[in-house]
Order: C-alpha cells, then sequence, then structure tokens
C-alpha cells in the first residue's frame, strides 16, 4: 500500500467515507426494495384474477380482448365502459375518460385499477396492447408474449 | 446484380477479413510483426469499405421500392415519403444492427490508422478487440439472425414503415445518436481490456480514450434527451419519459459513463481507482450490450420492442462473454493495478467524486433492479408483474438530487482537502444562492418539497458555475489585459476541459428544473366539445372550429381545428388521428403550442365518427417542458467545447501525449 505518498490522510478520515458510503448503500437499497414491493402491479387474465381472488382495491392489470359489441363512450360525461375477457372469463370495465385512441372491439387491452365491491373493474388507466406490426392478437391468446401456467 | 447481391456480398466478404485482421493483429502485437499489423490495418480500412457498400445497396433498394429484399417489403411503401424511406434504415431490427455495424467499423478503422500511430503497442491489441468484436456482428447480418438483405417473392407494395417511425422527423435524430453513443463507447472499452491483456497496471488507455468517452458520453446524453421529445412529441400522451424498459437501456450505461467521466479526473490527477475506473468502462460498455439484449430480443414488454427474433440468444452469449472474459482479466491483472496513494479528507473534490460515482452506480442498480425485477419474478414464481413508474420515481428522484447537490460542491473542492477559509470563499454566495432558489420555488414555483429542493438546489449550482466564470475572465483580465467578452472565450478555448464541463453542468441544472416544474405543474383538462364550443385551460381558451377527414397519400387523418387565444398568444392547433394502411389502429398525433414559459399540449381523444358532431379534446399545459430539450442543447454544447484540442496542443498532440503516457509507463 502506497500510504506514505504527499498528504495522504489518517486513517481516521478515509473510515469516515466508508463508513457514509455503506450506510449510503443500505439506505438505497432498503428504499428501493420497500417500493419494489409495493409498486408491483401483477398483470393476470380475467381468468388468472378469478382464480387468485384478487380482493376489492387491490391495484392490478388485467389483460384481454374487448369483447365485440361492448365498447361504449359517453362523450358528455366522458364515462368508458366496455368488457374484456380472455376466452373464459369476461369483466365489465367502467373508466373515466375517453379511449385511447388504438382501442378498438376486438382488439387486445390492458385495464390498470382495481376491482370494485361489485365485481367491476375500476380503471385508471386503459392501454391499447398491440405489437410491432399493429396485428390484433388472435382472440383467446392470453395478452402477454408468454403464456403463464 | 441487384441491391441484395451487392449488399449480402460486402457483408459476407467483410465477415472473414474482419477474423483476419483480428487473427493479424493479435499476432502482430505479440510477435511485434510489422507486416501482420499493416494487414490488420487494411483490413479494418476494407472492412469498413465494404459495410459501406451494404449501407449504400440498403439505401439503393429502398429508394427504388425494391420489395424483393423482405426487409424494404417490411419497412417501406411505395407512399412513403423520401426522406422517411431514406431513415427506414433504422426503422427495424436488420437495419439497426446494419447501422451498429458501420459506426463500430468506423471506430475500428479509426483504431486502425490513428490510433496505431500514437501508441502502436496498445492500440495493437486494442484493435484485435474492435475487430472480434466487429466479426461478431458481421456475423449477426450474414446469418439469419438479424440478415438485412433476406430475399421474398416480392409483392406489389410493401407495407411501409411502423407507423410510430414515421411520424416525425426527429426519427432521423435519435436512433443515429443512440448507437453511436454506444458503439463509441466500444473504443474506451477495447483500449481498457487491451490494458488489461498486456498487463500495463498504468493509466495510458484511459488517457488516449479521454475523448471518445466525452463524445460517447455526450452523443448518448443528446441521443435519450431526443428520444424524450420524440416521445413527447408523437405517441400523444402528454410526458417525455415513462421509465420503459428500452428508456431504462439508453441512461443505465449513460449513468455510468458519466460517473467514469468524473473518476478519470481522480486517476490522471491522483492515480487512484485504477481498478475502479477499468470497473465502470466494461460495466458501461456491458450495460449497453445487455440494453441492446433487452429491447431487441422481446424478453421485455416495451414499446419499442421489436418482435422477436433470433438474435436474442446471440446477444445474450455476447454479453455474457463479455462480462467473464473482462471479468476474469480484471481479477488477473488486480495486483498491478494498486493505487499510489489514498482518497484525501472527506471534504477534497477525490472524495466527492467518489462520493458522486457511489451514487452514479447506485442509480443505474436500482433502475437496473426495477427493469429486470419482472423478469426475475416470472422466472421464479410465474407472475406477470410490472414495476411502475412510482418505484422509479420515489428511488431516483432523491438520488438525482443528490447528484445535483453534488455537482455544486465536487468542483469547487481542491484536491486533497479543503480549508474552512477556502470553504467559505467557495460556498458563501451558492449558499445564498440556493436560500433564494428556495425562495423562488415557494412563492412563484411549483408546490412540492421535490421541486422546491430541485430549484435550491439549481440555484446553488448555477451559483458555483457563474462563481467560477467570474473569477476566471477577472483573473485574465488582470492578468493579460483582455476584456471581459475576449477573456471569457479565452476561457473556453484555453481550459475547454473545465469550462465546457461547467457548461455541461449548467444545462444539467436547466433540465433539473425543468423536469420538476413540469412534473409538478401540470394543469391537465378534458372535455367534449361541439363546433364552436370552448374550453379554458389556464390563460388559455381553446375553441374547436371542426373536426373533419384529411386524406394523404400514405395516409388518412382526422383532424380538430382548435384556435388558440390568451396568454399572449393566438394561432391554429390540429391534433389529430392518424390511420396507416399497414396499421388496424390509430396514432394519436398531438397539436402543440410550445413557447418558453408553457406548452398547450392537445389530444384529440375521441370524435363523433358518424356526423364529425363532437370531439372529446384533452388538455395539457405544461410549464417549462421545452426547457428540457433546450438543457440538453446545453450540455451538448458543453461536451463539445471540453471535446476540443486546447489550441497550442493542436499541432502536437502525439508528443504531449506520449510524455504524458511516458511519465505514466515508466518503471
Amino acid at each position: 500500500m502506497a500510504e506514505a505518498s504527499a498528504g495522504a490522510p489518517s486513517v481516521a478520515p478515509r473510515r469516515i467515507l466508508v463508513i457514509l458510503a455503506l450506510a449510503a448503500a443500505v439506505l438505497i437499497a432498503f428504499v428501493a426494495v420497500q417500493n419494489l414491493a409495493s409498486s408491483a402491479v401483477y398483470y393476470l387474465t380475467p381468468t388468472e384474477a378469478k382464480e387468485r381472488h384478487v380482493g376489492p382495491g387491490t391495484p392490478v392489470r388485467l389483460g384481454g380482448l374487448v369483447l365485440p359489441g361492448t365498447l361504449q363512450y359517453d362523450a358528455q360525461s366522458r364515462t368508458l365502459a366496455f368488457a374484456i375477457g380472455d376466452g373464459t372469463t369476461n369483466v365489465a370495465v367502467v373508466g373515466n375518460g375517453a379511449p385511447p385512441a388504438l382501442l378498438r372491439e376486438g382488439t387486445g387491452a390492458v385495464v390498470e385499477g382495481a376491482f370494485a365491491e361489485d365485481g367491476t373493474f375500476r380503471a385508471t388507466s386503459v392501454i391499447a396492447k398491440h405489437d410491432e406490426r399493429y396485428a390484433p392478437p388472435s382472440p383467446g391468446t392470453t395478452p402477454s408474449h408468454r403464456t403463464s401456467p | 446484380m441487384s441491391w441484395a447481391d451487392l449488399g449480402g456480398a460486402a457483408l459476407r466478404a467483410a465477415l472473414p477479413l474482419a477474423i483476419w485482421g483480428c487473427g493479424a493483429a493479435a499476432y502482430g502485437a505479440a510477435k511485434r510483426d510489422g507486416r501482420a499489423l499493416a494487414s490488420s490495418r487494411w483490413s479494418a480500412l476494407l472492412v469498413l469499405v465494404l459495410v459501406g457498400l451494404a449501407i449504400l445497396a440498403m439505401e439503393g433498394a429502398l429508394v427504388t421500392h425494391d420489395f424483393s429484399i423482405e426487409y424494404v417489403a417490411r419497412n417501406n411503401a411505395r407512399a412513403t415519403p423520401l426522406f422517411f424511406t431514406v431513415i427506414s434504415l433504422w426503422a427495424a431490427l436488420e437495419g439497426s444492427i446494419l447501422l451498429w455495424t458501420i459506426v463500430l467499423a468506423g471506430a475500428t478503422a479509426y483504431v486502425a490508422w490513428r490510433g496505431v500511430r500514437e501508441m502502436p503497442r496498445l492500440a495493437t491489441v486494442a484493435l484485435a478487440v474492435l475487430l472480434g468484436m466487429l466479426a461478431f456482428f458481421l456475423l449477426l447480418v450474414t446469418t439469419p439472425a438479424a440478415d438485412p438483405f433476406v430475399r421474398i417473392d416480392p409483392p406489389p407494395d410493401g407495407s411501409g414503415p411502423n407507423p410510430l417511425l414515421q411520424n416525425h422527423p426527429l426519427m432521423a435524430l435519435h436512433p443515429p445518436l443512440l448507437y453511436l453513443g454506444y458503439v463509441l463507447f466500444s473504443v474506451p472499452f477495447a483500449y481498457a481490456i487491451a490494458s488489461l491483456i498486456l498487463g500495463e497496471g498504468g493509466d495510458r488507455w484511459l488517457v488516449a480514450t479521454r475523448r471518445f468517452a466525452l463524445v460517447s458520453w455526450a452523443l448518448l446524453g443528446v441521443g435519450i434527451v431526443a428520444g424524450s421529445w420524440w416521445s413527447y412529441a408523437v405517441l400523444g400522451w402528454g410526458g417525455y419519459w415513462a421509465w420503459d424498459p428500452v428508456e431504462n437501456a439508453a441512461i443505465m450505461p449513460w449513468l455510468t459513463a458519466t460517473a467514469y467521466l468524473h473518476s478519470v479526473m481522480v486517476e490522471e490527477k491522483r492515480r487512484l481507482l485504477r481498478t475502479w475506473n477499468l470497473s465502470l468502462v466494461i460495466t458501461t460498455f456491458a450495460l449497453t450490450i445487455l440494453g441492446t439484449f433487452l429491447t431487441r430480443s422481446g424478453v421485455v414488454n416495451s414499446v419499442h420492442a421489436f418482435t422477436q427474433s433470433a438474435i436474442g440468444p446471440l446477444l445474450l452469449g455476447y454479453f455474457v462473454a463479455i462480462v467473464v472474459l473482462s471479468v476474469g482479466l480484471l481479477l488477473w491483472r488486480m495486483p498491478r493495478l494498486a493505487d499510489q496513494g489514498g482518497i484525501g479528507a472527506p471534504l477534497s473534490r477525490e472524495a466527492i467524486f467518489l462520493f458522486q460515482n457511489v451514487v452514479f452506480v447506485a442509480a443505474t442498480l436500482t433502475v437496473l433492479l426495477g427493469t429486470l425485477y419482472p423478469l426475475i419474478a416470472e422466472a421464479i414464481s410465474g407472475a406477470q408483474l410490472s414495476i411502475g413508474r412510482p418505484y422509479f420515481d420515489r428511488v431516483e428522484v432523491p438520488l438525482a438530487l443528490a447528484l445535483l447537490f453534488l455537482m455544486g460542491i465536487g468542483p469547487q473542492l481542491p484536491w486533497h482537502g479543503a480549508s474552512r477559509a477556502t470553504l467559505e470563499r467557495q460556498f458563501t454566495v451558492p449558499v445564498v444562492a440556493a436560500a433564494l432558489g428556495a425562495a423562488v420555488a415557494v412563492v412563484i414555483g411549483p408546490s412540492g418539497v421535490f421541486a422546491v429542493l430541485t430549484y435550491a438546489l439549481a440555484a446553488f449550482v448555477a451559483a458555483t458555475v457563474v462563481q467560477e466564470f467570474a473569477r476566471g475572465v477577472r483573473a485574465r483580465r488582470v492578468l493579460h489585459g483582455e476584456t471581459a467578452v475576449v477573456a471569457l472565450a479565452s476561457l473556453i478555448r484555453r481550459s475547454g476541459r473545465r469550462y465546457g464541463g461547467y457548461i455541461v453542468h449548467l444545462g444539467i441544472v436547466v433540465v433539473a428544473v425543468a423536469v420538476a416544474t413540469s412534473q409538478a405543474g401540470t394543469v391537465q383538462i378534458e372535455r367534449t366539445l361541439s363546433p364552436t364550443g370552448s374550453v379554458q385551460a389556464g390563460p388559455y381558451l381553446l375553441t374547436l372550429n371542426s373536426v373533419r377527414d384529411m386524406s394523404e397519400p400514405q395516409r388518412e387523418l382526422v383532424v380538430a381545428d382548435l384556435d388558440i387565444t390568451g396568454g399572449g398568444t393566438s394561432g391554429h392547433l390540429r391534433p389529430a388521428l392518424v390511420f396507416y394502411p399497414n396499421s388496424t389502429q390509430a396514432i394519436g398525433s398531438p397539436g402543440i403550442a410550445a413557447s418558453p414559459r408553457d406548452d398547450v399540449y392537445t389530444i384529440l381523444a375521441a370524435y363523433d365518427s358518424r356526423a364529425h358532431s363532437w370531439a372529446t379534446i384533452r388538455v395539457l399545459v405544461i410549464p417549462l417542458v421545452s426547457w428540457i430539450w433546450l438543457g440538453g442543447a446545453i450540455v451538448g454544447l458543453g461536451a463539445v467545447i471540453a471535446a476540443l484540442p486546447p489550441p497550442r496542443s493542436r499541432t502536437r498532440p502525439v508528443t504531449v501525449a506520449r510524455v504524458t503516457a511516458a511519465r505514466v509507463v515508466e518503471p
């Protein structure tokens, strides 16, 4: 070790530095892990949501197809309503605000929000789901690229 | 000969040449064989010419709409405007990898012809490393993984570029800037690896590639800002940063590269942090590859993700190979990398730089954790989940504020440590400025603790920068009798690295204030209007004139004609929904009235498709958002000033480099 070079400090300041750095690292890691747990939003199909008994108020994202004939938008009250389904289970979705430009009946959608007590899904955000070539997903597929068990 | 024949042949000829050049450079370095080295240099140049030829062939095919090439058929149509036809080179995976390859080939040829002259042995090994990496990318573009010249039975017309990519001219700027930034970092990486292979243990590699690292960092940074501007102007959601995996993939290497640019100074001035700097270079380079893998393989869901392709496993293998080999080399050579001396007092410049480095690495790791956590969770439990904005905002905003604070302190402290008198001299004015900044935020600015802190810290940093400039100008006026303007110009020209750095800091301050203000102060209103109905948003009154259909050769539009008055402006806005023939869905195109004070951002959210009797308009008034783009430009300007060689060394750069190098290496 080349501790002897000109102006090299005594051991104490270095120890302070190391302790400071470690404390910062622990603090940052703590904040990160805390927030990771609270920011994780599960991404489920309507069937999975039913099987897991996702309770009212729990933030969750649902993916499925917008069922034909269900998409309604009341322009004056700006209430958006539609149903999504995965071929087995259907869920009625209610949202506030205009539907996203890409949202169409028969195409994929991802809604984020929580179930209300009456079983309808209150969406805080509605995203139309599409891939690079904007082909709508074929009916019956799960919303993402991979099928979860 | 068709374009596909020409391009395919050029790439297939370049691959063996790159492999040959790699071997020749390695042999030349090992045996000190001049002929092998010459052969390798010519190979590097020829590879560049051949890849250039392939690029020309692809552009030729695009411009002449040669739909017998699958890439052209998928990403071009007869009606595509020429401008978007030309930039379709990077509209999809294969073309992007081709662009990557030409940039890497250019950097390799530069090292072969300029670098080798400056420090023959080190650069020759670096050349072998670069040619090896180039061979990997040539392998990608000559196999089905990313072959841009795959032929198909030509359809009568192509399907046209991805609608999102043909909606805005910024698409011409954003991807090439990012790729230049990503790829140019290969050069510092290659020199670092070369230095490890040779067991030099000194700082030559770092001095030789400092400028490359700076330019690469600046291009990456400006590319990120251009990307957020594109997202703001095209995606129609009223935001500019979403913590999307692709954005994270770009910001992570930028964060570690920023850390590196600062710790380099500690190594240059104090001969410290050698192992750390090598680790940062390796990490930054590995992150550019990891980012490309994440975004190009389809393992993460993202707006940007291209379709799944065989390139995923190859890029992952490349990433793993790079990490394993680099870390192995680093561990093997660690004994030769001992620092000369120790870090000074906690209030010394090197200590603050080190602390800043720790925060940058923490920011990188936490972004990486948030980006990869969904993958980890799915691998472990099979559950699909996403990590939303709240995580990134809550973790990264405090870290960014800490960095802002350190940015104000670090440059103001001397190396080794500061006395009480120095502290008073350096920080009296900035502390007063910080108090004023906080007061401004409380009185007229946005509310919220983080916004007030941002204003205070921004004022603090800005004051340190102004103080530095004022002192430098005053000193030159006293010593050289220059006028204030001449003194400022000569400061910037003669000490470009230092004062360019301050300008970069000023640009970051502008971005920080603009982000804090726009995040905290955005007003959003949504109304359904009938023609001639109006909505008030802040000081602005927006009136809907009509909803009408429009037709352009390559697309159809539904346009809402809005008049905007009040707040000192009057004009027209045309938010639209755009329909492309190759897309089953509409793309929202916002209408934006930009001004230094705020942007009025309008979105056509919904409309009556039968009679055009109503339209739902979403209006956002976003304060100061234009200053983000301006701040990015200031950062770029500062980086140019810092990268320009000072006037005198321009005539004898080689000698200066050699002298520095000799001093370092001599036993």
